[in-house]
């Protein structure tokens, strides 16, 4: 059994809304859970993917492990330590072994240096290397993100998305990241560049055993991506298993409504297996997190098929994470 | 076979010059494409392929400086017959210097001018346009209710201000927004993405346009949503049987709405012909990019396998250095040794190979 | 219909080309205008410092008052009292010159120092920072170093001081601007998640790399600005005080002359402040073109 590389203990991460410098010293602040008690672990060697639609918080999760915005509450172990109580200092440190990469294809790359700058900047944050070491790096470097060398003297804006991202990549590995979270990936992409950083991404897990926190929106590419899977619907977990078995056998009407959404033969298998599922409404509504009980019922069609049970909507009774069977977990009164 | 087309495009070339690079950015290269009666041709393609530029050439809406348009685009319906880039060209001047075109001069307000002589009764009349981004294509500051109003009363008969309104009514209920006479008097920030591009469908359609172009009308929505989306335009489809240039790269939507289809690269349409034959499985009679471009869709099976993903290799086309050859060439894992040659230094026209399906590859010519 | 497909096989790599081939020659030539009169400032401060002259500025020569220009030895003419105007108009950058690097070197260095306390790290520094800045924008200039020079001395460093704070609010905004859309692109959050040491960030990635050309052209803008303002005060007789030529004070000299049809003494300094707020002016527009490529689209 490999060992357990990051976990994260009821992670709460709320932004208030302040107006001005009277409306703070009024305490008048609004709150808004953006990550409302998530608990999850990675283990090494491992792909643990984030879905859910935007707004639900799957980003700030990924932030928040890294510490680029500090949790209102809750634990992030990293190799025993929790980082939420780290100085400033110990973080740098600790950078080198987790790190990022941004949706933003433009992200890792300042526009006015050249890529080999920008490279050579990165590993010299960590590793103190001679020239010539940090020159065989970098090949090493372009090597394993399969770059040509020519692109070393180019500036960011000259090359393609797909060299962007590439470029990225390689920068996390630069540092010689072991954890990684990969906040969309490939969503800025096209499809047949795709499936080229999809590749690379498992090429390298399998080359050097790197540990994925990979948050997505797209279905398919998680589900390929991932070993587990954990869905999100408004700041919380509401499902969470072995992959093949979320996209297959979802037991949470949110899980089967997102992979019924996909317009393939696979789904269609799904939406016959639970024809009681009737998405309605689904989609119609603007839809706000309810005052109380599970987040989801506004929009649920179970809820809605069951003739609004007072269960869903009490606040006493908002649905836990419940083990159902193999380490599948979910969070309904009313599994499918 | 074909029934009169409602739209043609012959030999559509939209550039725009780059200062800096002292070149054209051939965006649209030669692109010619025909939109019957009733039907709905889906245009697919990667990012700078020219499909949304093809769709903007279209509307009149190539104007912003150094963009230039040759070709013709004729509309036809029952109500207007019109040649839509008529005059443009003399709007134009080129400055070259060493056999380079150091400079394009173009008379602004001529090109303008022209550009609204054409398209008058035409734009949001006779074709009107569904974008990307809903929230930022509708008036923030406007309701949207008013909006659909403004254009209703604008292009349509109704033009007392209260039987707009209950038509624009009609038109956000069949659109499915629920309440909609609550809705009406949302502004754009109060609606949710997919609630926008409901109510923008809803502005669109409710001229009673002959043509409707969707440039990708899902992306940017949520999962959930994007399903959503194209349920609608589906049903409006076989309700009204209007007809639409839907443009988009999620080959599953083209796929889902489609009658015809044509895939574009690099400036140019690869391939064209009937969506279940150009979107099927197999290879057969495909354009190679058409078919790596399938392939490298996460499949079912491939995902279920874990198997590895087929790529195609290389980059997107760069529209400013195209090759002599075949736009395709440098990532074609299709080239024979025979036609090689062909490839490399000679382009391919867009023949029929059988009814109906054109494909520009040396592949399938003798 | 005519076709622009033949254009198009004659490319060449232009993105490698150096940014002076690629610019707009009507920038370009605003620059070199702008360069020249920066040089010719500098010359002249140096002329005036190592005391190069045709004549000494403050020698009177009762024989020759109010000589036209092309007068032999005197090329601009000389004033009402017979004191050399070239002379003079080269030395009166010495009134400039100095108190004009001081002010620009106030506004960029405050202001650089708010703006990237206010974009970097935002939040309250930010709230603080922009009500400092607005209060120091609601006060009218020219009040402000009116009430200076009563209160302390009409001296040009005091003067230049309060137009560098003055400055101040708009270098900061620049600044914060600037951080506020690179942090829009995420790279520093990249930056900050590499690990790197958040000195090097500022200083290098931010301030370095993308706010050096605006800071530049911050610094000619500055220039203009504080010739300009001393022009005003020395016309108003608070500026440099004679007999020490300043540009300013020149003008009002001659002024009194200008009705008798006895024009240079006012109109040749009024000729140097135009000329050279000009090329200040146009090199800090030209070079925001080039290296911020405003134009180029």
């Amino acid at each position: 059994m490999s060992k357990t590389i990051l976990e994260v203990v009821d992670l709460k991460k709320h932004f208030t809304h302040q107006r001005g410098i009277f409306s703070a010293l009024q305490e008048k602040m609004r709150s808004i859970p953006a990550v409302d008690g998530v608990s999850f672990y990675l283990k090494e060697n491992e792909t643990v993917g984030l879905v859910g639609e935007s707004g639900c918080g799957k980003t700030t999760i990924g932030r928040t492990i890294l510490r680029l915005e500090r949790p209102t509450s809750g634990k992030v172990i990293f190799d025993g330590r929790d980082i939420t109580l780290l100085s400033t200092d110990e973080l740098r440190g600790l950078r080198g072994r987790m790190q990022m990469i941004f949706q933003d294809l433009d992200a890792a790359l300042n526009p006015k240096m050249r890529i080999r700058d920008i490279l050579t900047e990165a590993i010299g944050v960590h590793h103190r290397l001679t020239d010539a070491e940090t020159e065989k790096r970098i090949a090493e470097l372009l090597d394993q993100v399969n770059l040509k060398k020519s692109k070393l003297t180019n500036f960011p804006h000259e090359l393609s998305g797909g060299e962007k991202r590439r470029v990225g990549v390689a920068r996390v590995l630069s540092v010689g990241a072991q954890f990684i979270v990969a906040d969309e990936p490939t969503s800025a992409l096209d499809v047949s560049i795709q499936a080229q950083v999809v590749n690379l991404l498992r090429d390298l897990q399998k080359r050097l055993g790197l540990t994925f926190l990979f948050i997505s929106h797209d279905l398919r590419v998680v589900e390929l991506m991932s070993h587990k899977v954990a869905v999100m619907y408004l700041g919380k977990i509401v499902e969470m298993g072995m992959s093949d078995k979320i996209a297959r056998a979802p037991h949470h009407p949110y899980t089967h409504i997102l992979w019924s959404s996909l317009t393939e033969k696979q789904s269609r298998e799904v939406a016959k297996r639970a024809v009681s599922v009737q998405a309605g409404r689904w989609g119609v509504f603007d839809f706000e997190r309810p005052a109380a009980g599970c987040r989801f019922a506004p929009r649920c069609p179970v809820y809605e098929s069951k003739g609004r049970p007072a269960v869903c909507t009490e606040p006493a009774t908002e649905p836990q994470l419940v083990e159902l069977d193999g380490g599948h977990r979910v969070a309904c009164h009313f599994p499918l | 076979m074909m029934a009169e087309p409602l739209l043609a495009i012959e030999d559509l070339r939209t550039y725009f010059y780059s200062r800096s690079k002292r070149a054209f950015i051939r965006s649209v290269d030669g692109v010619s494409l025909a939109v019957a009666k009733g039907e709905t041709l889906g245009i697919v393609g990667e990012s700078g392929s020219g499909k949304s530029i093809t769709a903007m050439s279209v509307m009149g809406l190539v104007s912003a400086g150094p963009g230039v348009i040759s070709g013709r685009i004729g509309f036809r319906s029952d109500r207007v017959e019109r040649q839509l880039l008529e005059g443009l060209d003399t709007c134009v001047a080129l400055r070259r210097e060493g056999g380079r075109v150091m400079a394009v001069e173009k008379d602004d307000d001529r090109w303008a001018g022209q550009v609204e002589k054409n398209m008058t009764g035409i734009r949001g009349r006779e074709i009107s346009m569904i974008f990307q981004n809903p929230k930022q294509s509708l008036n923030p500051f406007e309701t949207v209710g008013r909006q659909i109003t403004e254009a209703i009363m604008l292009h349509t008969s109704h033009k007392i201000e209260q039987e707009a309104k209950e038509k624009a009514i009609e038109w956000l209920d069949r659109v499915k927004i629920d309440s909609p006479r609550l809705r009406f008097d949302n502004h754009p920030f109060g609606l949710s993405g997919g609630m926008c591009q409901r109510a923008m469908i809803a502005m669109a359609l409710s001229c009673e346009p002959h043509l409707l172009i969707a440039d990708e009308p899902t992306t940017g929505l949520d999962a959930t949503i994007q399903s959503k989306i194209v349920d609608l335009l589906a049903e409006l489809k076989s309700e009204l049987g209007i007809t639409t240039m839907l443009i988009s790269h999620d080959i599953g939507i083209i796929g889902r709405l489609s009658d015809t289809v044509a895939v574009m690269y690099g400036g140019t349409v690869v391939e064209s012909g009937p969506a279940k034959d150009v979107l099927s499985c197999s290879p057969e009679g495909k354009h190679p990019y058409t078919a790596a471009l399938l392939a490298s869709i996460p499949s079912s099976d491939a995902v279920r396998e874990k198997g590895h993903l087929q790529a195609i290799e290389g980059d997107v086309l760069d529209t400013i250095n195209i090759p002599a050859g075949c736009r395709f060439y440098g990532r074609c894992s299709r080239v024979t040794d025979k036609i090689r040659e062909k490839c490399d230094k000679q382009e391919p026209d867009l023949r029929e190979i059988a009814s109906g399906r054109r494909v520009r590859c040396w592949l399938y010519f003798e | 219909m005519k076709s622009y497909s033949q254009q198009s096989g004659e490319i060449g790599e232009f993105s490698d080309l150096p940014f002076w081939k690629k610019a707009n020659s009507v920038d370009l030539a605003y620059v070199t205008y702008g360069l020249l009169v920066v040089t010719l400032v500098i010359a002249s401060y140096l002329l005036g410092a190592f005391k190069l002259l045709p004549h000494d500025p403050q020698d009177i020569d009762l024989e020759l008052m109010m000589a036209p220009p092309l007068t032999p030895k005197h090329v601009l003419g000389t004033d009402f009292m017979g004191r050399d105007m070239l002379s003079r108009l080269v030395v009166g950058i010495q009134a400039y010159f100095l108190p004009g690097l001081l002010a620009i070197f106030i506004a960029l260095f405050l202001g650089t120092i708010l703006g990237v306390l206010a974009g970097y790290r935002g939040g309250k520094f930010d709230t603080v920072i922009t009500y400092l800045t607005n209060l120091i924008d609601s006060f009218p200039r020219l009040v402000l170093i009116l009430l200076v020079i009563a209160a302390f001395k009409p001296d040009i460093y005091v003067i230049m001081l309060v137009v560098g704070i003055t400055n101040v609010p708009a270098v900061a905004s620049l600044v914060k601007g600037k951080i506020l859309f690179l942090k829009q692109k995420n790279f520093i959050e990249a930056d900050i998640a590499l690990g790197l040491p958040t000195g090097t960030i500022i200083l290098k990635h931010i301030l370095w790399h993308n706010c050096r050309s605006i800071l530049i052209i911050q610094a000619t803008l500055g220039m203009a600005e504080a010739i300009l303002m001393e022009t005003s005060l020395s016309y108003l007789g608070f500026g440099v005080q004679e007999p020490t030529p300043s540009w300013g004070n020149m003008v009002l000299a001659g002024s009194n002359y200008f009705m008798k049809g006895q024009f240079w003494p006012s109109t040749a300094p009024a000729l140097a402040i135009l000329f050279t707020i000009l090329g200040f002016h146009l090199l800090g527009d030209g070079l925001n073109n080039i290296l911020e490529g405003k134009r180029d689209k």
